[in-house]
C-alpha cells in the first residue's frame, strides 16, 4: 500500500505496520488459554451477528403472525411481502393482508435522495478538503498556521451548538427541503477532513513536488500531477469514512429535510415506524426496510472492505 | 493530536532557475504560492466561516437573546443561563448524559480493547476484522430500531429467552433504572468493532520484538499484556477516549426512535432536550445557552482528560 | 388519539406571529379560479390509499387542480406541522385533531371555512351529531369540516373468552366501580392467566408471572390528560368531568377524588396481576403488537383501530361494548377528525374547494368503502358499517353507543397542549409506582395555574 510511504515523518509510534501476511513463527499450538480467547472471539461476532440475522428472519416473516411465535428462530409465515411493500410491488389489499398499511412507500425516491446526498457531499467534501490540506501542508503562506488552528478548534465544538444557527441561515437562506439545505453544511469542509488529509500530504516525499517544480510546474499542476495521484489512498480512505458517515446521518437531514421530495432514508425509516396512531408499525416491512437501506453501504464494504478496515484504523492514529 | 511543527521552507527552494526572471524571484515566486495556497483554501475556508465561526458566534449571540425565529433576537442578558441554573430538566439531562456516557465508555473501552488483542494475538484475518466492524455500517436509526425490537417486553427475542432460562422479564425501554443502560449498550453494539479497530491499529504498531523479548523472558499472555501492551498503547488509547467520549455527548438518534426521553425524564439526555427546546418549542435563545453549556463541560473535559490521559507521551520514548 | 408529541405544540405559542406576517399576502380571494397545485397532509397510512382515490377523483373534476398528498406518521406529525409554518414551507390543508385546533386557530393559523359551508351548502344535520361543533373556535368560527367520527369499546380474544368459559354476552352488562372494580374486574381477573395456568380469580394466582393478562395497556398517549382509551371510560361513568364545560373549559378538575381515585384503581390492576406493569407496557411496540402475540384478553380501544386488531394470526377477535359505570351509565368518548385550511396557504380557493370535496359523500363514500374509520356524514357512514361488515367485522358496538347518546366529547381547551406535558409525566410517575394517587393534586394546581391568566 502506497499509505506507508504517505506518512514518514510522523510519529512512528503511529504507523500501523503495512497488512502484509508476516511469517508466522510457528503455528501456536491450541491451549487452553487459546481455545477461551478464540470462544470468547467467536462470542463477540455471534453478538455482533445475530441482530442482523433476526432482520432478516423478520423481513422474511408475515407482519400479522410475528406474535403468534415470537421465538421462532426462523421466519414466521415466510413471504416475500414485506420486501414487495417496501418496494412498491404490492398492491395495497396484498400488504393490508400482511399487515402493510396499504399506503405507497416512495423507497426509490428515497434511496435517491440517499445516493445524491451522500454522492455529493462525499465529492464536494473530499475534493475541497483535498486542497485546503494541500494548502495547510505543503505551501507557504502567510496565516496559514493562524487559519490551520482555527480549523482545528473546530474540531472541539459539538454539533448541536451549530446545528440552531445553521438551521436559522438554511432557513433564512429558503433552501429547507432542498438537497443544498441537507448537503451545504458539510459540503465544503469538515475540520476532521482537512486534518486528517493534512497529516497525510505532510508526509509525502518533498524530492517529487520538488522534481515538479523544476519542470516549472505551479501548484495547481502539482497538486493534480503529484499530490493528488500520491495521496490516493488517504483520499479514498477519507471518501468511504464520509459516505458512511453521510448516508447514516439523521439529525441535521430529519430537521431541514422532512418533506418527501428530498426525505433521505433514515429520516423515512423513522417516519415509517410510527405510520398509524398508536399502532405497531409494520415490523416485517419495517426489517426489511432498513435491511435495503443498508445495503448500498454493505455492498461498498463487500468490494472494499480491506481498505475500509484499514482505513479505520489509520483514522483514529492520526 | 499530533500538533503538528510547521514545515521548514527549503533552503533551495527559491534559487533561480532557468525559468524564473532573474530580478525578485523570491517575492514573485513566494506570491505566486500564496495566492495559489489561498485559492486553494478558499473554498473550505468559505464553509468554515459559513457554518462553523458564523453559527458560532451567532449561537454565541442567541445564548444571549429571546428568539423564537420569527422575530428578531431580543437581548435578554443573563436571563437563559439563570434560566438553566435553575431548570431541573437541564441539570438532570447533563445527569442522564454523563450516565451514558460513563456506561458506553467504560463498556465499550474494555470490550474494544479485549476485542482488539483477541485479533492481535489470534489472528489477522479480514473477514473476522470486517464481522466485527459490521455494526457501525448501518445508521444509529436502523440499530435503534433493531434492538427496539428485540428488546421488546412480550415478544422481543431478548426476553424470549430470558423467559425460557427461568428468569423476569425485563422492561428494557420501560424502568426507568434499565433505561439509560440499554440505550448505552444498543450503542456499544455498534460501535465497539469500530472502536476494537482503532486500538487495533494502534496495537500493531508495538513491534513484534517486544513480545518476542517478554516471551522468551517466560511471560505470561495477562502479564504481557499489562507490562507491554497497556503501556504502549497509551497514547492510541487517550485518542479513542477523546473521540469516543466527544462523540456519545452526542446522543440523540437513538433516543428520538426508542423512548423519546421517557419513562418520565429517565432518558431525556442534553441533545435531545436541546433539540427539544430549539426545535419543537422554538425556544432557540435557552437552546442555545444550554448548548454553549455543553460546549464549555466538554471543553473543560477534554482537557482534563488529555492531562491525566497524558495523551502526548508514549512510554516507548 | 392523543400522543406524547402533542406537547410540541406547545410551540405554536411562539407561532401567531407568522400569522400576521406571512399571511397578509395570503388570502387574497381573487383568484377563483379551482386550479393549480395544493399539498395535503395526513398521519395515517391505513387511509392514505382512500385519500388518495379521492385526489385522483378530485382531480378528474377540476381541471388544472392536483393534490399532493404527504403522509407524516402521528408521532412527528404536529411537530413537523409546526416545524413547517415557522420554516414558511407548510402544507395548503391538513388533517385536524380537535386537541391542537384551538391551538393553531387562536394564533391564526387556520382560516375560517363558514364560506365554505355556505357556498357548498353544507348541511351539518348530515353529519354524526356532536361531530360538527367540534371545529368551531372560541370566537364562533368554523375552522374545520368534518371528515370522520370515532370512540371506544372494548375488544376481546374470543378464544381466551372461551378458554375462560365466557360467551361474548357476557360482557354485554358489566359493571364498574372504582372501589372494587365490580364485575369488569371480576371478568379481567378471570381472564388473567399466569404462567401456571392459575386464573386470575382464584387463589395461588401469581402476579408477578403473568402469561395472559385480562386488560391490556397503552403506554403515552395522552395517558395522563386525556386518558381517551385508558381511563376515560372509568372516571367519565364516575361523573366526573373533564373541566368545569366543555369545548373550552377554563377549570380542570384533575384534583377531585372521582379522577384520582379511578387512577388508583387503575394502578391496582398492575399490582394484581391484570394489567402489566406501565413498564412493561412501554417498552416495546405497542399494545396491538402485544395484543397479536397473545398477551392480553381484553383492550379497550378507538374504533379507528379496530380492524389492526382483526387479522393477527390464530386470534379471533369480538367488540363489547364498554363498562357501565357508579353513575349507571356508559361513557365512552366520541371524538373526530376534521380537514382544515391553512391560512398561509397561497391557493386557498382551491384549498376551500378540496376541503369540501373531502367533507362531500363523494369522498366519503370512497372512504367508507376502504373500512378503516367511520365516516362523519351520517350516509357515508352507513356505508362504512356494511363495508366492514362484509371486511368481517361487526363494528354495531361503536355505533349502538353513539346512537344510544353514551358518549362525551372530547375536551377541548387552549393549552390543551401544556395540560398534557404536565399531566403526563405525573401520571407516568403513579404508574410506575414511583409517586401516588394524590401527587396529581400537584399537577392540577399546575394546571390550573395555565388558566390562572386568562
Amino acid at each position: 500500500m502506497t499509505l506507508t510511504t504517505a506518512a514518514p515523518e510522523l510519529a512512528s509510534t503511529t504507523e500501523p505496520s503495512p497488512p502484509k501476511k508476516a511469517p508466522r513463527r510457528k503455528k501456536p499450538r491450541l491451549t487452553v488459554g487459546r481455545f477461551f480467547a478464540w470462544a470468547a472471539l467467536v462470542a463477540v461476532m455471534l453478538i455482533t451477528l445475530i441482530p442482523f440475522y433476526w432482520m432478516l428472519r423478520t423481513s422474511f416473516s408475515t407482519s400479522t403472525s410475528l406474535g403468534s411465535d415470537p421465538g421462532s428462530p426462523f421466519p414466521v409465515d415466510f413471504t416475500l411481502g414485506a420486501y414487495e411493500r417496501v418496494l412498491g410491488l404490492a398492491t395495497p389489499a396484498e400488504a393490508l393482508a400482511e399487515g402493510g398499511s396499504g399506503a405507497s412507500i416512495n423507497f426509490w425516491a428515497y434511496l435517491r435522495n440517499s445516493l445524491i446526498v451522500a454522492t455529493v457531499t462525499t465529492i464536494g467534501q473530499v475534493l475541497f478538503c483535498s486542497m485546503a490540506a494541500y494548502a495547510f501542508a505543503r505551501l507557504q503562506w502567510k496565516g496559514r498556521d493562524l487559519v490551520f488552528s482555527s480549523f482545528i478548534a473546530a474540531l472541539m465544538v459539538p454539533p448541536i451548538f451549530t446545528t440552531i444557527p445553521n438551521f436559522v441561515t438554511i432557513r433564512e437562506l429558503g433552501l429547507l427541503n432542498t438537497y443544498a439545505g441537507i448537503i451545504l453544511p458539510t459540503l465544503l469542509m469538515t475540520p476532521f477532513a482537512v486534518f486528517f488529509l493534512r497529516q497525510f500530504f505532510l508526509g509525502i516525499s518533498r524530492e517529487v513536488e520538488e522534481a515538479a517544480i523544476i519542470d516549472g510546474a505551479g501548484p495547481i499542476r502539482r497538486f493534480f500531477q503529484v499530490i493528488l495521484p500520491l495521496g490516493s489512498a488517504p483520499i479514498a480512505t477519507l471518501a468511504i469514512l464520509t459516505y458512511i458517515t453521510s448516508w447514516n446521518e439523521y439529525f441535521w437531514p430529519q430537521l431541514v429535510g422532512r418533506e418527501e421530495d428530498v426525505r433521505v432514508l433514515t429520516v423515512a425509516l423513522g417516519v415509517f415506524r410510527s405510520q398509524t396512531p398508536q399502532g405497531g408499525p409494520d415490523w416485517a416491512g419495517l426489517m426489511a426496510a432498513t435491511l435495503i437501506a443498508a445495503l448500498p453501504i454493505l455492498i461498498l464494504f463487500l468490494f472494499m472492505g480491506r481498505r475500509v478496515i484499514n482505513s479505520i484504523g489509520y483514522s483514529g492514529t492520526k | 493530536m499530533t500538533a503538528p511543527t510547521t514545515t521548514r521552507p527549503k533552503a533551495g527552494r527559491a534559487q533561480p532557475s532557468g525559468l524564473v526572471p532573474p530580478r525578485k524571484p523570491l517575492i514573485t515566486l513566494k506570491r505566486r504560492e500564496a495566492l495559489a495556497a489561498w485559492g486553494f483554501v478558499l473554498p473550505a475556508l468559505l464553509g468554515f466561516l459559513a457554518f462553523f465561526v458564523w453559527p458560532a458566534l451567532s449561537g454565541l449571540y442567541y445564548s444571549f437573546t429571546d428568539f423564537d425565529l420569527l422575530t428578531a433576537p431580543e437581548f435578554i442578558g443573563l436571563d437563559n443561563y439563570t434560566r438553566l441554573a435553575a431548570d431541573p430538566l437541564f441539570w438532570n439531562a447533563i445527569g442522564t448524559t454523563s450516565y451514558y456516557v460513563a456506561i458506553n465508555i467504560g463498556l465499550q473501552t474494555v470490550l474494544a480493547l479485549g476485542i482488539a488483542v483477541l485479533m492481535h494475538r489470534l489472528t489477522q484475518s479480514m473477514v473476522i476484522r470486517g464481522i466485527v466492524m459490521l455494526p457501525y455500517l448501518i445508521a444509529n436509526v436502523i440499530a435503534a430500531l433493531v434492538w427496539f425490537y428485540m428488546f421488546d417486553f412480550q415478544f422481543g427475542i431478548v426476553n424470549e429467552v430470558i423467559n425460557a432460562i427461568g428468569l423476569d422479564r425485563v422492561a428494557f425501554f420501560g424502568e426507568s433504572d434499565w433505561a439509560i443502560p440499554t440505550v448505552a449498550l444498543i450503542n456499544v453494539w455498534r460501535h465497539m468493532g469500530y472502536t476494537a479497530l482503532l486500538i487495533f491499529a494502534g496495537l500493531q504498531t508495538i513491534p513484534k520484538e517486544v513480545y518476542e523479548a517478554g516471551a522468551i523472558d517466560g511471560g505470561s499472555e495477562l502479564r504481557m499484556f499489562r507490562s507491554i501492551t497497556l503501556p504502549l498503547l497509551r497514547p492510541v488509547l487517550a485518542m479513542v477516549l477523546v473521540v469516543t467520549v466527544t462523540g456519545s455527548f452526542q446522543l440523540f438518534d437513538t433516543i428520538a426512535v426508542t423512548t423519546q426521553g421517557g419513562p418520565v425524564n429517565s432518558t431525556r439526555v442534553i441533545n435531545y432536550y436541546i433539540f427539544d427546546m430549539a426545535f419543537n418549542r422554538f425556544d432557540f435563545g435557552y437552546g442555545s445557552a444550554m448548548a454553549l453549556a455543553l460546549f464549555v463541560l466538554l471543553a473543560a473535559f477534554t482537557f482534563i482528560q488529555l492531562r491525566l490521559t497524558r495523551a502526548n507521551k508514549s512510554d516507548l520514548g | 388519539m392523543m400522543n406524547k408529541s402533542t406537547r410540541y405544540l406547545a410551540a405554536l405559542a411562539a407561532v401567531p406571529l407568522l400569522a400576521l406576517t406571512a399571511c397578509a399576502g395570503g388570502g387574497g380571494g381573487d383568484d377563483a379560479s379551482a386550479s393549480g397545485e395544493i399539498t395535503y397532509w395526513l398521519w395515517d397510512s391505513n387511509q392514505q390509499v382512500a385519500y388518495q382515490q379521492c385526489a385522483t377523483d378530485f382531480e378528474a373534476a377540476n381541471d388544472g387542480a392536483s393534490v399532493k398528498i404527504e403522509q407524516y406518521g402521528y408521532d412527528d406529525y404536529f411537530q413537523t406541522l409546526t416545524t413547517s409554518l415557522v420554516g414558511g414551507n407548510a402544507p395548503d390543508v391538513i388533517t385536524n385533531h380537535p386537541s391542537f385546533f384551538p391551538q393553531l386557530a387562536s394564533t391564526g393559523q387556520l382560516l375560517g371555512l363558514d364560506d365554505v359551508v355556505e357556498s357548498e351548502g353544507i348541511d351539518f344535520d348530515d353529519y354524526q351529531a356532536g361531530i360538527p361543533e367540534l371545529w368551531v373556535g372560541e370566537d364562533g368560527v368554523r375552522y374545520g369540516l368534518p371528515k370522520d367520527w370515532d370512540t371506544v369499546a372494548t375488544i376481546y380474544n374470543a378464544g381466551y373468552l372461551a378458554e375462560a368459559g365466557l360467551t361474548p354476552e357476557s360482557l354485554q352488562n358489566l359493571e364498574w366501580n372504582p372501589e372494587d372494580g365490580g364485575t369488569w374486574e371480576d371478568t379481567i381477573a378471570h381472564l388473567s392467566v399466569d404462567v401456571n395456568g392459575v386464573r386470575g380469580d382464584e387463589p395461588g394466582y401469581d402476579a408477578k408471572n403473568v402469561e395472559v393478562y385480562g386488560l391490556g395497556l397503552k403506554s403515552k398517549s395522552g395517558i395522563g390528560a386525556f386518558g381517551q382509551t385508558q381511563w376515560s371510560m372509568y372516571a367519565l361513568s364516575t361523573g366526573w368531568e373533564y373541566a368545569d364545560k366543555n369545548p373550552f373549559g377554563t377549570d380542570f378538575n384533575y384534583a377531585d377524588d372521582e379522577y384520582i381515585d379511578t387512577i388508583a384503581w387503575w394502578r391496582s390492576l398492575t399490582e394484581k396481576g391484570f394489567m402489566p406493569s406501565y413498564q412493561a407496557a412501554s417498552s416495546g411496540v405497542g399494545i396491538k403488537d402485544a395484543y397479536g402475540a397473545g398477551s392480553y384478553a381484553l383492550v379497550t380501544d378507538g374504533s379507528w383501530n379496530a380492524r389492526s386488531y382483526y387479522g393477527f394470526t390464530g386470534i379471533e377477535s369480538g367488540i363489547a361494548p364498554l363498562p357501565i359505570g357508579p353513575s349507571g351509565e356508559r361513557v365512552g368518548i366520541l371524538n373526530g377528525l376534521a380537514d382544515s385550511v391553512l391560512a398561509s396557504s397561497e391557493n386557498p380557493e382551491l384549498s376551500k374547494k378540496w376541503v369540501a370535496y373531502l367533507a362531500s359523500a363523494d369522498c366519503q363514500d370512497v372512504v367508507a368503502e376502504a373500512a378503516v374509520v367511520f365516516p362523519a356524514l351520517n350516509s357515508s357512514s352507513e356505508k362504512a358499517r356494511e363495508a366492514f361488515s362484509a371486511a368481517g367485522l361487526d363494528v354495531s358496538v361503536y355505533y349502538d353507543a353513539v346512537a344510544a347518546g353514551e358518549t362525551e366529547l372530547a375536551p377541548i381547551a387552549n393549552h390543551w397542549v401544556d395540560v398534557l406535558a404536565i399531566m403526563e409525566p405525573a401520571v407516568e410517575s403513579v404508574l410506575i409506582f414511583e409517586a401516588e394517587p394524590e401527587s396529581l393534586k400537584e399537577a392540577a394546581a399546575e394546571v390550573d395555574k395555565l388558566f390562572a391568566n386568562d
